[in-house]
């Protein structure tokens, strides 16, 4: 590849990332910060509900009543409303940035809160080593992967958006079938997600993106209740390959919480075969309530970024070394076990 | 070096008489001739017209007559229609492409061929890469008679180039193109009164601007590099994007029910869309073109989105507005 268009890319890489977040400060301040930059961009048809939800949180973190915060929140409506129904507007005239990965940096904007909220509330979260992840350029996120909708995958995202020194928005990869459902393929899409395949994890890391893969794939996602974090096999090292090709460096990530959100208990493959998904799962919530079994259950996270593992010296013809790609992959599995167990205990109570 | 002979096919369709009236203007072109079934609606000066089918083997005996050194095969039917049967189409393609073939195997002055293909080959898939490389043809399955065909003009010209090393070959992989002129399927579907599209998919186009399809046929024939080259605009657009860019309506329609709403619209004389088409709005494709910008040496002058601004604003300037009132009756 030229330099011309390897400088093209590390351009399009800078401009990845979308400052919603504040840089790793209290709830009430990056709200304020993240409020303004977002009136700045194309608005969204979603806008008021967005200042509500902000200005709803900003108040309970004041420690206001929640019926105070609520009407507070309200007062701030009407002067976001003209502003919110013209961005709106610009947005049903098709005039919204979208990147050639079919990235939404306005839709993303607008979910974010929403995220922030899952983060914050849903499943109070803690990110742990959030600054181990490199500020910019390459990197490879190697987590422990579980549920059928990517919520691992956008609650690292979340994590590194809100607590890191430099935020920005993690790609990640996910199993092709999402990309066969409706709608879901366009919310994966327009929040940076792509398809799992080696092609899609070179050229966004080539572009200097921050990337998050699941090497466990299918069958992390099908793991039972009594199976939870205990890692599947990692494939057969291709995320390493991957890294050693472009020289990015692999960030372990031991996410606990997300194996609880759906639990398992029974699987239906005659059911699956019918509609061309990996599995049929039969969770407490699902099938039983319809489509309320898609949300998640409100487990507590902890989101542990591990020491990176560099890749740079290995050169890229080393991919072909199948010894030191498996070496690699098995380090990297063994680092986001260890640290799985660690956190399972550190965290305690699954549910309270 | 004495002037350059070229033969081009198709010259009768809108891009083949633009191509043709581009090598007319080269200077270091010395003699061009087009063929097709019938003449080009357009005068083209300084084009000798051969009126011949390309499906006869008559063309075994024109091409060596011609003593010309390229040649560019143009002559490949996208959209089966009004005049034109999916067989008689599968004909042309296949069929038409063989006697080219044979015929350059008889024409010792040919030493390069420039084939304006298509990017149809890669096929739109939920799992595909979301670039796709030259190399990466045929990952999946060829699931269209379209697809089918492409995949039968590449193998024939990769097995004449393993047989005559010595003639450049070069497979331009178009993606669908459009531009204020052109009359293709895809303006057609897009210039639908209700534009149905597939429920809950939004899927990543890539077009090429008419300007560059013609320009990167001629680039090629100034350069001529061995092999499948991806032509198209870079950047994609989301085909909701699209639509609201160019202030059409879109009638969203059931995955199941898609082919119907497409069928109801070709019943009714307004569009035609193929399955490659069908198949393209629910997963979107687009291609790497870093072998037509670094090797070829020609860079596209409209990226996708500007392509379709470009389209939209020779419609004049719609919106949403304008098109919702174009619906209500009593107009």
């Amino acid at each position: 590849m030229s330099a011309a268009r390897r400088s093209e890319r590390e351009a399009a890489g800078r401009a990845g990332g979308f400052g919603a977040g504040g840089a790793g400060g209290g709830i009430g301040a990056a709200g304020h910060a993240g409020a303004r930059r977002t009136g700045d961009s194309p608005g969204s048809p979603l806008r008021p509900a967005v200042f509500f939800l902000r200005a709803l949180r900003h108040g309970l973190a004041r420690g206001a009543s929640p019926l105070e915060a609520v009407a507070g929140a309200a007062g701030g409506f009407p002067a976001e409303a003209g502003e919110a129904l013209e961005g709106a507007l610009r947005r049903l005239e098709g005039d919204f940035p979208e990147d050639e990965w079919g990235f939404d940096e306005g839709f993303a904007e607008t979910v974010y809160p929403l995220l922030e909220l899952m983060f914050e509330r849903w499943w109070r979260a803690k990110a742990i080593g959030v600054s181990k992840v490199p500020g910019h350029g390459r990197a490879l996120l190697v987590a422990n992967h579980a549920g059928v909708l990517p919520w691992d995958a956008l609650m690292i995202s979340t994590a590194i958006l809100r607590e890191h020194p430099l935020p920005r928005c993690a790609r990640f990869l996910v199993l092709k079938w999402a990309f066969d459902l409706p709608w879901l393929s366009i919310a994966v899409r327009k929040l940076g997600g792509a398809v799992a395949s080696p092609y899609n994890a070179i050229r966004l890391l080539e572009e200097e993106h921050l990337v998050t893969v699941f090497p466990e794939g299918e069958r992390g996602i099908g793991k039972s209740w009594s199976e939870r974090y205990r890692l599947a096999r990692f494939g057969r090292g291709g995320f390493v390959e991957i890294a050693l090709r472009t020289g990015a460096p692999i960030v372990p990530v031991a996410v606990v919480g997300s194996e609880e959100i759906y639990p398992k208990l029974a699987d239906v493959p005659a059911l699956a075969r019918v509609l061309g998904t990996p599995y049929f799962p039969i969770t407490p919530t699902f099938p039983a309530l319809g489509p309320l079994g898609a949300v998640p259950l409100p487990s507590r996270w902890r989101i542990e970024f591990c020491e990176p593992i560099q890749t740079m010296h290995y050169g890229p013809d080393a991919a072909e070394d199948r010894r030191l790609v498996l070496e690699l992959s098995e380090q990297v599995r063994e680092t986001v076990q260890e640290h799985l167990l660690e956190g399972i205990f550190e965290r305690g109570a699954p549910f309270l | 070096m004495a002037g350059r002979r070229i033969l081009l096919t198709g010259v009768s369709s809108y891009l083949g008489t633009e191509i043709a009236r581009g090598l007319a203007t080269d200077p270091s072109v010395e003699y061009v001739a087009g063929l097709d079934e019938r003449p080009p609606r357009a005068r083209l000066d300084g084009v000798e017209f051969i009126e011949a089918d390309i499906r006869s083997s008559a063309l075994t005996d024109i091409v060596p007559r011609t003593r010309v050194d390229t040649v560019i095969h143009n002559k490949i039917v996208r959209r089966p229609g009004p005049g034109v049967s999916a067989r008689a189409a599968h004909d042309v393609n296949v069929i038409g492409t063989l006697q080219l073939v044979a015929a350059c195997e008889r024409a010792p002055n040919v030493g390069a061929i420039v084939v304006r293909g298509s990017a149809g080959i890669y096929g739109a898939e939920p799992e595909a890469p979301q670039f796709f490389t030259e190399e990466l043809a045929r990952l999946y399955p060829l699931r269209t008679r379209f697809q089918r065909d492409v995949g039968e003009i590449e193998s024939l010209f990769d097995a004449f180039a393993r047989r005559n090393p010595d003639v450049v070959c070069t497979m331009l992989r178009y993606q669908p193109a459009i531009g204020p002129t052109l009359d293709t399927q895809m303006t057609r579907y897009l210039s639908l009164p209700l534009v149905p599209t597939p429920l809950g998919f939004n899927p990543r186009l890539e077009l090429v601007h008419e300007r560059d399809a013609v320009e990167a046929t001629l680039a090629a024939v100034r350069n001529p590099v061995r092999g499948p080259v991806n032509v198209a605009g870079p950047g994609t657009i989301g085909l909701t994007r699209l639509l609201r860019r160019a202030g059409r309506v879109a009638l969203p329609v059931p995955r199941p029910l898609f082919a119907t709403a497409t069928l109801a619209a070709r019943r009714l004389g307004l569009a035609n869309v193929s399955p490659d088409l069908r198949r393209l709005l629910l997963y979107g494709r687009a291609v790497d073109t870093t072998r037509l910008t670094e090797e070829v040496g020609y860079r596209p002058r409209y990226s996708t989105p500007e392509a379709v601004e470009d389209w939209v604003r020779s419609r004049g300037g719609r919106n949403l507005a304008t098109a919702v009132g174009e619906l209500l009756p009593g107009r």
